[in-house]
């Protein structure tokens, strides 16, 4: 076997030899090919005039290249050719050409690896270098990113209240005055619930970027849902804040373009400026808060700004909400009684339960300064029923007057109320027509079936219900013909000496002879003076109530009779 | 993707990992000393390691041809080690000088070095991200930039689900990847096993913990189980040698040796 026939021979053998050395990407068949091309140039080198070193050489590298990397590879290749190249191509080797051949070719080889070996590490330095340099870039760009996003809101891309606060709490440090900001959207919930989140977002990005462009030198954050914030540098008094705040209701004012629909959405602005002196960052933050709170009671769409006076009128209100339900549990309420006088025979018929609380600190409270607390917790509800149970107590004592109670709309609403009234009854003994209970106008304006229900139910246990406050609630009157009610009371306040207003006499005439016509007894209350006395009585009023009739008193100070 | 997934100190050149082990024992120099200690502590009682690191490569090699046969010209090669020899982009574009090709892996040594070896070739990329994290794999732009997954692709994940452990739900992260493939992608997986040589497997295992990608083996049934949802290609998982092998003389006398199940999975 020689010529083409041995050169694929030794091809053959050769692959066979180095296969699995190191990785080559080839297949079997391929490598037997490949190395077959470099068994032709070798032979070529063999059959030559001249010995080609630069061929041999070329040889290696490329049988390198092809991946045999390993030394076993190169080791072996040559021992097969020293073994059989000569004999698989049929040739002689007169000058000694083979071992020439064999040099060259082991040295291009170990020439390739070295190249390629420092080669590779030269790249994996650099590639750990980059490596490193890039990591460290990302961590950078990470804790940048995350502690922007510590500090910002990821919808609008606002400063968060975190940062607010910050930002405050250092101008504080810098500047002897501070002025702050407070702005809240009016009724964004409705827009969320209405139309959905989407919109309600994209109204407040477009909010948000709008604040932006309200002053450069303003510092804008959003502290959360729909309320923003702005700290105005370098104030002097507290107008510079609200010139601020007008400018920001203007602007948040204007149509916003959502989805192709025009949303109008207002706000309101709670504002302080004050010296630093004397406050800080969290006491500048509550006192906005708050001024926004109360630019909402006041009516939304406007400023409000903070009022210390208005502020511990608000801490006392609150303070004493919060005494309320230890002060219940204690029986520090109790009724004082106003008399209800026949206007034609000044007899006395009953008295209104009016009331009061013993309070440790502050002595005597009216009703006035606590039942509207009472209403808005709810403690409404034990505190009337209580104050019901002294009064039927103390009306089963009289067994004479009846006792007229105020029953709140939250009492009315309570399932269970008519049962309790029933037992209260029972429990005291007290005939059921000694006892009369006012309901607010409000309370029946357009009544509902289970209302209604409770007010008859009321009225077959043969308890009196009448109107309180009537004519306050510009009630549909058709409704007083359906409600089992038999009386009415009035306001007469307004007849009061120069305060006299003939219009509204004139309505208040009305009123009563309405009352009248339907059957209803007719009080009048707040009656002050002979001359209305006089007056309601001509207008055909049945009862009177008021301080020149009688005022509330002790139980033991009312003369019966 | 908001942590980077390795440290600035974790890039550590005397610390081995499996990128350059690898590379090593396929004959490569893209390794650092403490890479070829590991291989060589391993290869005291694992001599024939780098054949079975070769036989792998070569299976690699294989799947790609047949993926390039029936036509597959995107490919999405997680865990893909150091760009040597025999790399997939070279194998496919050979057959398809358009084939698209994205490398991704964890290490970001092999990553730099991936980018440097690939800034000529404008239809490849190399990503650097961690396997667990299968979203920011196929979310990220310059991968959907380069591959079309309303097209098949192909999905190699060779010698790479053996080092990720139960606890992370390497059946989920399959899946997960499986779902964003449309029909006649493909899925390629070569997943190592303690079934054929436990206890060396076993050391080796030990041996990977240096590295910051351990080995968890696993059965031929749990490596079958990361297929559900494609159907088997011929001759279904197999040891890496008998995966259609070019010529009979490339099956060894007892394959199993391999310690390597392979198999090539089609989504219809
Ligand atoms: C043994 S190499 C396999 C290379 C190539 N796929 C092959 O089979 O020829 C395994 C590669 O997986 C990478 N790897 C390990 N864990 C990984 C992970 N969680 N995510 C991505 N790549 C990972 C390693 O860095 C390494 O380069």
């Amino acid at each position: 076997m020689s010529g083409p026939a041995g050169a694929a021979a030794f091809a053959h053998a050769w692959a066979d030899r180095v296969a699995g050395t190191s990785y080559v990407s080839m297949t079997r068949a391929e490598s037997r090919i490949f190395l077959g091309a470099l068994t032709g140039r070798l032979a070529a080198v063999l059959a030559a005039e001249e010995f080609d070193a630069v061929a041999v050489h070329q040889v290696g590298t490329d049988f390198f290249d092809a991946g045999y990397t390993a030394p076993e590879a190169l080791g072996r290749t040559v021992a097969l050719v020293h073994e059989r190249l000569l004999r698989d191509l049929g040739r002689t080797d007169p000058d000694g050409r083979l071992g020439r051949l064999i040099d060259v070719l082991a040295s291009s080889c170990a020439r390739a690896q070295l190249d390629q070996t420092l080669d590779a590490q030269e790249n994996m330095r650099r590639a750990a270098l980059v490596a490193r340099i890039r990591a460290e870039r990302a961590l950078h760009e990470s804790e940048a990113r995350s502690l922007h996003a510590a500090l910002h809101d990821p919808l609008t891309g606002l400063p968060n209240r975190t940062l607010f606060a910050r930002h405050v709490a250092e101008a504080f440090d810098a500047d002897d005055r501070i002025g702050v900001c407070f702005v809240g959207l009016d009724r964004f919930k409705a827009i969320n619930d209405s139309l959905g989140h989407g919109v309600g977002n994209a109204v407040l990005t477009a909010v948000a970027q709008r604040l932006r462009a309200v002053g450069e030198q303003l510092f804008v954050a959003r502290l959360g849902g729909d309320e923003f914030a702005v700290h105005v540098p370098r104030t002097t008094c507290v107008d510079d804040v609200l010139k601020v705040a007008d400018r920001v209701l203007a602007t948040v004012a204007a149509p916003i373009l959502v989805d192709g629909r025009e949303l109008t959405v207002t706000a309101s602005a709670g504002v302080v400026e004050r010296p630093t002196s004397g406050t800080d960052a969290g006491d500048v933050l509550r006192a906005a808060d708050i001024s926004l709170h109360w630019a909402k009671a006041d009516g939304r769409d406007r400023p409000a700004a903070f009022d210390p006076d208005r502020n511990a009128a608000d801490v006392a209100r609150y303070e004493l909400a919060a005494a309320m339900p230890g002060a219940l549990a204690r029986d520090e309420f109790y009724p004082v009684y106003q008399p209800l006088v026949d206007l034609n025979s000044r007899r006395l018929v009953g008295v209104e339960a009016l009331a009061r609380w013993r309070h440790p600190v502050h002595g005597r409270l009216p009703a006035g300064s606590f039942i509207g607390l009472a209403e808005d917790s709810g403690l409404i509800v034990p505190l009337g029923l209580r104050l019901m149970e002294l009064s039927c107590r103390q009306a089963k004592r009289w067994n004479g007057p009846l006792v007229s109670v105020n029953l709140a709309v939250r009492q009315i609403r309570r399932p269970g109320l008519v049962a309790e009234v029933a037992a209260l009854l029972d429990r005291v003994e007290l005939p059921p027509e000694l006892l009369q209970l006012e309901i607010t106008e409000s309370a029946v304006l357009e009544p509902d079936d289970e209302t209604v229900g409770t007010l008859r139910a009321l009225d077959n246990l043969g308890i009196r219900l009448v109107i309180d406050d009537f004519g306050t609630g510009y009630a549909n009157l058709a409704y007083l013909a359906d409600l089992p009610v038999r009386g009415l009371k009035v306001a007469a306040a307004f007849l009061r000496g120069q305060g006299f207003d003939s219009r509204r006499a004139a309505v208040l005439e009305a009123m009563i002879s309405t009352g009248r016509a339907l059957g209803l007894t007719v009080t009048a209350e707040g009656i002050e003076t002979p001359e209305q006395a006089r007056t309601l009585r001509r207008m055909g009023c049945h009862l009177g109530q008021g301080w020149y009739l009688g005022r509330p008193t002790d139980p033991s100070s009312i003369r019966l009779g | 993707m908001d942590r980077p997934s390795w440290a600035p100190d974790d890039i550590d050149l005397d610390k081995p990992t499996a990128a350059r082990a690898y590379d090593y024992l396929l004959g490569g120099a893209h390794n650092f000393a403490a890479d070829r200690e590991m291989i060589r502590a391993a290869m005291s009682f694992m001599p024939d390691l780098a054949l079975q690191a070769q036989a792998n490569r070569a299976f690699l090699r294989r799947a790609v041809q047949y993926l390039v046969d029936v036509g597959v010209r995107q490919f999405l090669d997680i865990g893909s080690g150091i760009p040597t020899r025999g790399n997939v982009h070279e194998i496919a574009q050979r057959a398809a000088p358009d084939a698209r090709v994205v490398y991704v892996d964890i290490d970001p040594v092999a990553v730099s070095h991936g980018r440097h070896f690939l800034a000529g070739n404008p239809h490849t990329y190399v990503l650097q991200e961690d396997v667990r994290n299968p979203t920011d794999i196929v979310k990220h732009p310059d991968v959907t930039d380069l591959l079309d997954f309303e097209r098949p692709i192909g999905l190699l994940m060779v010698a790479l689900l053996h080092v990720v452990p139960d606890a992370d739900d390497p059946y989920g992260i399959v899946a997960h990847l499986r779902d964003e493939l449309s029909p006649g992608s493909h899925i390629v997986i070569g997943h190592g096993t303690h079934d054929s040589r436990p206890e060396e497997v076993a050391k080796l295992t030990a041996i990977s913990r240096q590295t910051p990608t351990a080995m968890s083996t696993r059965t031929r049934e749990d490596v079958v189980r990361f297929f559900d949802g494609f159907e088997l290609v011929d001759p279904g998982v197999v040891w890496a040698p008998l995966w259609r092998p070019d010529s009979p003389e490339d099956v060894p006398e007892d394959p199993g040796r391999s310690g390597n199940y392979v198999g090539v999975g089609r989504l219809g």
